[in-house]
């Protein structure tokens, strides 16, 4: 596996780097093109840190490529500063900054509407950049006279000049930008980006502050757009004013595409045939003006058919061949929960500030939630104590769920308290009642669906150890302390030890349904809701999962929505009854089934289905 | 410079161009609305309509005809492009459903490029049209006022459409709750075609209407795009009243900052969106939730 | 020194560093064949490599896209009609170049063309394209000072010659200007200060005038220049619509004149922004209050609005075809153009034209294309016949010094024949109206 060598993708690009100077000019490649492709390259790194690992589609990249352009330019340009990567940095740190304050108020929302604000933001930029800032950009005619650095090092002068001489700073400014890239990559944000992008919903459930994970990524990209706004005006001596506009953004998703999101080289290739077919299809096709149709073509055929770009589909098509190869390498059969609790006990969890607490650890009262006049939940009081293991159940429609849901934070209540280890949690952000060990597992699956077993439970298991936020972007994920053992102790928690490495698309549901309950768990949670964990199992994966729940409430308070009667009566120690919204009753599994309210509102009805 | 005509004048000009903005952003927002896609080309089929428009008006020399076939046409190629592209796209993620229709706007724009040339082309306004209009201390183009009147016109049909007739009722279920459009066993295909016909129609209606003012170009469409976007995003995502809402808020705005000093007048229009958002940031009228 | 550069010296200063880059110096960049040429006459810019075959290379960007993508296919038209002639020897050509016999220094000439889009940026790329890739030994286009400004600079740092296509900035050569780059045509303060006697005589004195000016270096100069030369015969400004390029709409600008109380209406906006927001002002009956001025003239314009639009307008300009019938090098031009590309040239063209021809000329006279030795034949002042008559490249500032035309829209009744638009009022000698050399600040900089 690639990942085993350390440092290899850097190296290999490193050998790339240096290697094509000598290679493309027989592919018919100026260096002026390849320092271009160099440019929009690096520019794509942050794009693609955003688009491709995150999942925000930005189309107002521009104006932080610009700003840092602006930036370094003005500097350069009226003789503030002579120190061309000093000013560099400083037009990154301008576009860094430009990007915390718009990533403030785009990252407001998501999907569509994060699109529609950032174009519309990178507007602003524009029309600000083009009149009422011109004294400092120029305007319309941009910033002239951009030198190009100059290095003294141990006594040597070296003076970048144009052509394949500007290639080599461009390219030490690429390798630079691509080995941080590589690192945010592999460090914990990188990963929990990624699950950001797949699953936004249980990547803050599990305890993450996703809103900040979201700024920051933001901010990177608008950094590498910054760097490189300043490489295009050091590279052609010139900071033209349409670096601002909208085609560049575009410009940039569509290379991102072509090339292949997620990739971080995807920019780069994406950049190579998108201004290789320019000047061919110009030049040698003779098409002029048309040559953007082609590429428009090209990009709605890629996005239709070929959505990972090119590299996405190369990797296909490899993984696609290797697995004719191989057919052997198939899993085994899912193994069965043990009936020996795991050592769980082993697991160092973080302490919490709330352990000493002995009173319930749950209470809520009078808890309420209106949709638009009509209650889902109305006025209900419900207190579970430490060890417990409680199971809530009641008809369809009879707000269980909404009841969970608010239980968790997922939803505020229109009235109550609910109040965890005696703090009152109420109105608070789902991720912190989780980093508080207090979450639950979901009705409906809610995986990181293009991730592998383990590093789904890696996501959950990194809010535990690491906290709601941190910003370690060039630390190992594998130097977290304890996530290893932390990721493996729970997957042998729920049997899925055997099957770390598999794709979540390959589980069985069976499977899927117990990695749901080890995300969960990987957060280490002192109060576990389980919503209907047994919901569309197979009656021997039934008995699995129960004999999961009986290890699993080992030193946990535990709650249950479950439709299943005989695990429930199996299972629980007291019974919570809601019938249409309200708390119909509550008691032990024979006082439940004495009660003839029960029976009349819900036991009969279930037993004549 | 701040005077009152100046100031009249503008307000007027910003009610006529708002007018003119609030319809082409209904029919981004009833597309977003029903089918949840944002379609980046719906600035070029403003465009489009101008262009189809164009060559209507070459043929037969009448305007009417040149509007007829303007609307016409956009509704063809909207459904068309939702039954061949659109469609493969429902059950994929929003960010591409929007990537595909800015390539679907970037063909769209280098086809008409391709075929008209660069070189601007003009329709003339009708004769009937054709002078200016006195308003007191206000002379105003008599076609603007007719632009006006017939966005007006076309906003007030949308409405009838949407409200008093069934597709309408399904158009809005489906804003409402779009799995509620398939429980009611109707063919969601065939409604989706033609809400997307519609809403192209919308964009090309005003393109053509609009093409006697502008002449055309084949870049026309994307200032345009943009201020829909504010529009949508002022008024409220899938909101009907909220785009013409928004569409006259954007048009006032434009005109009325731009008696101080027109570079800004773009600026302020985002001024005011970056407000709506860290105000309400569903939108004037948007459903909360809904995003 | 402004540009560091990839030259001599500097890889000497590379090469000095001795063992510890003997392995980078192998790379390419670092490295360059020395080169071969006498010691006086280093190797700079693309000499001696893009004259050393038999064929030479020249980079035209033009727009051909976007606001000003009419004007931008003129220009070409001009550009390609000067490099047939200059390869085939045409007598037009001999007459302005009289060296010429086929070629320059008897190499062909060969060009590319890209789509500048009117956009600094792409053409600086594609110039940078054009430099690296076909070893280009003179560079031109622009149909915006926005990019000629900026391929102003970059000629400069690459030591490749530019001609500048269209552009009406006084900055050009003025402040902008660099001992690279020359320019043929005529421009904002040349415009005003021909135009402003005609205007004043015309329309007369302590007139109120409003502004249609485009937002960038073309524009804003072009407006001051005509705000000076009206000022002393009391015309005041009552109001300076500055608009974005590309604009969509002018009824906000035109509006704000309309109420403005303005006598005359100076619309400085150029290419497909002066055709729009010229037919708006009509439509907002602007046109009926307030007299139309063009000081720099668009290219089409008339043909684009049409003649009842420019009936009566005044407008300064470099070229119009009915010069013909005055000047025999202007009947030989309008004549090979129109049977080529069959219509009349209109000033882009002829801009075009004449900047190669001056060239080929410097070229010629100077017996080399090591470009400080076709700098110093451009600076040599030379007296060259040209389609407006004598002129001469000013040493200071690299501008020609040529007369300015005046012409005034005809009324579609008196138009002779569809292309007729424009009558020509005054040829004004270039000599009475240029500023001094430095009056824009201009220094042209190092020629190596």
């Amino acid at each position: 596996m690639r990942r085993h060598i350390p440092l290899l993708v850097e190296a290999l690009t490193a050998i790339g780097l240096i290697a094509t100077p000598f290679v493309v000019p027989h592919l018919g490649f100026a260096p002026d093109t390849v320092n271009q492709i160099l440019t929009w390259g690096l520019f794509g790194i942050g794009f693609d840190l955003l688009y491709g690992y995150t999942g925000l589609l930005s189309f107002g990249q521009s104006a932080f490529f610009g700003t840092g352009g602006f930036v370094a330019a003005y500097l350069l340009t009226n003789n503030l500063m002579a120190n061309v990567p000093l000013a560099l940095l400083i037009g990154i740190v301008g576009a860094a900054v430009a990007g915390v304050a718009v990533g403030v108020i785009a990252l407001r929302r998501t999907g569509i509407y994060f699109a529609m604000i950032t174009v519309a933001i990178a507007e602003t930029f524009f029309f600000l950049e083009n009149s009422p800032l011109s004294a400092w950009t120029g305007g319309e005619n941009g910033l002239p006279g951009v030198p190009t650095p100059t290095f003294h090092l141990f006594g040597l002068t070296w003076a970048v000049g144009t052509g394949w001489s500007m290639y080599w700073f461009l390219a030490a400014c690429y390798f630079i930008g691509i080995v941080v890239a590589l690192r945010i990559v592999r460090s914990p944000v990188g990963a929990i980006l990624i699950a950001i992008r797949d699953n936004p919903l249980r990547a803050r459930a599990v305890g993450h502050a996703i809103g900040l994970y979201k700024l920051a990524a933001f901010v990177v990209a608008a950094a590498y757009a910054g760097f490189a706004g300043g490489l295009l005006g050091v590279m052609q001596g010139f900071m033209p004013p349409d670096a601002f506009t909208f085609d560049t953004s575009g410009q940039l998703v569509m290379q991102t595409v072509i090339g292949g999101g997620a990739t971080l080289f995807g920019p780069l290739l994406g950049a190579a045939v998108w201004l290789y077919l320019r000047d061919f299809l110009q030049a040698v096709v003779g098409l002029g003006a048309a040559w953007k149709l082609v590429l428009g073509l090209v990009f709605v055929l890629l996005v239709t058919f070929l959505r990972r770009g090119l590299i996405g589909g190369l990797v296909d098509a490899v993984a696609l061949l290797r697995g004719r190869a191989r057919p052997a390498e198939a899993e085994g059969d899912a193994p069965a929960i043990s009936t020996e609790p795991p050592p769980l006990a082993s697991i160092a969890r973080r302490r919490r500030q709330d352990d000493a607490f002995t009173g319930p650890v749950l209470e809520a009262r009078g808890l309420t939630k209106t949709y638009g006049g009509i209650a889902a939940n109305r006025d209900i009081d419900f207190t579970v104590t430490a060890g417990e293991l409680r199971a809530v159940i009641g008809p369809n429609g009879a707000g269980k769920s909404t009841f969970f849901k608010m239980l968790t934070c997922e939803v505020p209540p229109s009235a109550g308290t609910i109040r965890f280890h005696g703090r009152d949690i109420t109105g608070l952000d789902v991720s912190r009642v989780c980093q508080m060990g207090l979450t639950k597992s979901y009705q409906v699956n809610q995986l990181f669906a293009r991730q592998t077993v383990a590093q789904n439970v890696m996501v959950a298991a990194l809010a535990e150890r690491r906290g709601i936020f941190r910003l370690d972007l060039l630390r190992s994920i594998r130097s977290v302390r304890g996530l290893q053992a932390q990721v493996e102790q729970t997957l042998a928690m729920v049997g899925l030890a055997a099957r770390a490495e598999v794709p979540v698309a390959e589980l069985a549901y069976g499977e899927k349904r117990r990695l749901e309950i080890a995300l969960a768990l990987a957060a280490s949670p002192s109060l576990l809701l389980l919503d209907e964990p047994l919901a569309g199992m197979s009656p021997r994966e039934r008995v699995e999962t129960v004999q999961l729940l009986k290890n699993i409430r080992r030193g946990r308070t535990l709650i249950v929505v479950e439709h299943d009667m005989d695990a429930v009566f199996e299972l629980a120690e007291r019974i919570t009854v809601l019938h249409e919204g309200r708390k119909l009753a509550e008691g032990t599994p024979e006082e439940i089934q004495r009660n003839s309210f029960v029976q009349d509102a819900y036991l009969g009805g279930v037993a004549a289905e | 410079m701040i005077t009152w005509p100046n100031f009249v004048s503008q307000l007027f000009n910003g009610l006529a161009s708002g007018a003119l903005l609030a319809l082409i952003s209904c029919g981004l927002t009833i597309i977003y609305g029903t089918l949840g896609v944002l379609n980046l080309a719906h600035g070029a089929m403003f465009m489009l309509g101008g262009y189809a428009g164009y060559v209507a008006f070459q043929a037969t020399g009448s305007y009417v005809v040149a509007v007829a076939f303007g609307a016409l046409f956009l509704v063809v190629v909207g459904a068309v492009i939702e039954r061949v592209v659109i469609r493969q796209f429902y059950d994929r993620p929003p960010e591409d459903q929007i990537l595909v229709t800015f390539g679907i706007g970037i063909v769209i724009v280098e086809l008409v490029r391709l075929g008209f040339g660069s070189l601007t082309k003009t329709v003339p306004p009708p004769s009937w049209a054709a002078g200016v209009t006195p308003m007191g201390f206000l002379i105003y183009p008599t076609y603007r006022i007719v632009v006006l009147a017939i966005a007006a016109a076309a906003l007030a049909a949308l409405y009838i459409v949407l409200y008093r007739t069934r597709l309408g009722m399904i158009v809005r279920a489906g804003i409402e709750d779009s799995g509620m459009v398939g429980m009611l066993g109707i063919n969601v295909y065939r409604v989706f075609m033609l809400v997307f016909g519609v809403g192209a129609m919308a964009a090309g209606f005003a393109g053509i209407v609009n093409a006697p003012v502008v002449s055309l170009t084949p870049d026309l469409g994307e200032s345009i795009l943009v201020q829909t976007f504010v529009v949508v995003v002022i008024g409220g995502v899938g909101s009907f009243p909220g785009a013409i809402l928004g569409g006259l808020i954007a048009g006032e705005i434009l005109s009325l900052t731009s008696m101080v000093n027109p570079a800004y007048s773009e600026v302020m229009l985002f001024v005011v969106m970056t407000l709506v958002l860290l105000l309400r940031p569903q939108g004037l009228l948007g459903l909360k939730g809904r995003a | 020194m402004q540009f560091a550069r990839s030259g001599a010296p500097k890889r000497r200063d590379v090469l000095k560093s001795g063992a510890v880059l003997a392995a980078t110096a192998a790379l390419p960049g670092f490295w360059m064949p020395m080169a071969q040429a006498a010691e006086d006459q280093p190797a700079i810019g693309t000499w001696p490599a893009g004259s050393a075959g038999d064929s030479v290379f020249i980079g035209i960007s033009v727009p051909r896209t976007g606001t000003y993508a009419v004007q931008g296919e003129d220009e070409l038209k001009g550009y390609m009609l000067a490099v047939e002639h200059i390869n085939s020897g045409d007598p037009l050509l001999r007459a302005i170049s009289p060296k010429t016999t086929k070629g320059v220094l008897g190499k062909k000439v060969t060009y590319g063309v890209a789509d500048s889009e009117a956009k600094p940026n792409t053409a600086v790329q594609e110039q940078s394209r054009f430099i690296s890739q076909n070893k280009a030994v003179l560079f031109t286009g622009s149909t915006s000072s926005a990019v000629a400004v900026a391929l102003n600079k970059f000629a400069q740092r690459e030591k490749v010659l530019y001609v500048t296509g269209i552009s009406g900035s006084n900055d050009t050569t003025g402040k902008d200007c660099v001992r690279y780059g020359f320019r043929q045509c005529f421009y904002g303060q040349t415009a005003a200060a021909a135009l402003a006697p005609v205007l004043i005589k015309a329309i007369g004195k302590d007139k109120k005038a409003a502004y249609l000016t485009p937002d960038y270096t073309y524009g804003h100069t072009v407006q001051k220049s005509m705000e000076e030369y009206l000022k002393p015969a009391g015309w005041t400004t009552v109001t300076n619509q500055v608009a974005p390029l590309g604009a969509p709409d002018y009824s906000s600008y035109l509006l704000n004149v309309a109420n403005s109380g303005a006598d005359v209406l100076l619309n400085i906006n150029w290419g497909h922004d002066a055709v729009l927001s010229t037919q708006q002002a009509k439509q907002f009956g602007i046109l009926a209050k307030q007299k139309l001025v063009i000081p720099y003239q668009i290219p089409f314009l008339a043909k684009e609005v049409g003649a009842e639009l420019t009936a009566g307008v005044y407008a300064a300009t470099d070229f119009w075809w009915t010069l013909q019938d005055k000047f025999p090098l202007a009947k030989m031009f309008v004549e090979s153009f129109e049977k080529k590309y069959g219509y009349k040239p209109e000033w882009g063209a002829e801009n075009a034209y004449m900047s190669f021809a001056m060239w080929a000329d410097a070229v010629e006279r100077a017996g080399t294309f090591y470009p400080p030795a076709v700098i110093k034949a451009f600076e040599a002042g030379q007296h060259i016949q040209s389609m407006v008559g004598e002129v001469w490249m000013r040493a200071a500032d690299h501008q020609l010094v040529r007369p300015v035309v005046i012409v005034q829209g005809k009324r579609p009744a008196d138009m002779k024949s569809p292309d007729d638009y424009w009558e020509v009022v005054e040829i004004v000698p270039g000599e009475g109206v240029m500023q001094a050399p430095d009056a824009f600040g201009c220094k042209l900089g190092p020629y190596t």
